[in-house]
């Protein structure tokens, strides 16, 4: 059964957003190591989706969902323009620290951490799901 | 919820989850950082790009002022998140 709350976009709302998810973990008996992967995964498409789709303020939505041995997360932003993080360059975390530049970390440990991750945009609706593996034996 | 806090010997202990959102809360605590600091993450539960971007910037100002921060007391999932970010290779971590 999918589970659908809608959350203010502000990063206020993450205190709520992190609640939700372990009421979550806890009917789902998901372990703390995935719990903490799942959190940060929500808290970066969420944090990217109210700093970078600000056109609307209108609520996020996110739905979470456990189908076997993944769970799958869906946020989906409405009335925004067309914003795809796919198209972000990478990070590159092998470069010293004074070539490093801001941006793009958040969406480079989703990647590292998801099994698969996917970006829509229509009709000014955007939608970035992610599916992650229980069985995954990292991060 | 997230707290800093300086021991005796000057060492800053960091608690909770640091998150986008306490980020923003504790900007200014990091901003007054100086010198080579020891970081105690022990209690550290939970850290995002947010809390690891207000590490780096701290870490970098500091360097470039001649001091820097050295980490300790990872939890192994924190330590593979630096290792994912590439901040093994930029942190002293003890």
């Amino acid at each position: 059964m999918v589970d659908e709350r809608t959350f203010p976009k502000a990063l206020a709302s993450l205190d709520g957003i992190f609640a939700h998810l372990e009421s979550f973990y806890r009917s789902e008996l998901i372990d703390a190591r995935t719990s903490l992967s799942l959190s940060l995964v929500v808290e970066e498409i969420f944090t990217n989706l109210v700093r970078y789709n600000t056109v609307s303020r209108n609520p996020i939505v996110l739905r979470i969902e456990r189908e076997g041995d993944q769970v799958r997360l869906e946020l989906v932003d409405h009335d925004v323009d067309r914003f795809d993080p796919s198209t972000l360059p990478e990070v590159n975390v092998d470069a010293p620290m004074a070539e490093r530049k801001p941006g793009g970390l958040g969406l480079h440990l989703v990647r590292a951490i998801v099994d698969h991750i996917s970006f829509e945009y229509e009709n000014r609706v955007m939608r970035i799901a992610v599916v992650k593996n229980l069985e995954r034996g990292h991060v | 919820m997230f707290e800093m806090t300086r021991g005796d010997d000057g060492t800053i202990r960091l608690r909770g989850r640091l998150d986008a959102a306490q980020v923003e809360l504790h900007a200014a605590e990091f901003e007054r950082i100086a010198g080579s600091s020891v970081l105690d993450f022990s209690e550290l539960e939970y850290i995002s790009s947010a809390g690891l971007g207000v590490l780096f910037a701290t870490h970098r100002r500091l360097t470039d002022a001649g001091g820097g921060l050295t980490i300790v007391n990872l939890r192994p999932y924190i330590r593979e998140l630096f290792g994912i970010a590439g901040f093994d290779r930029i942190f002293a971590i003890d």
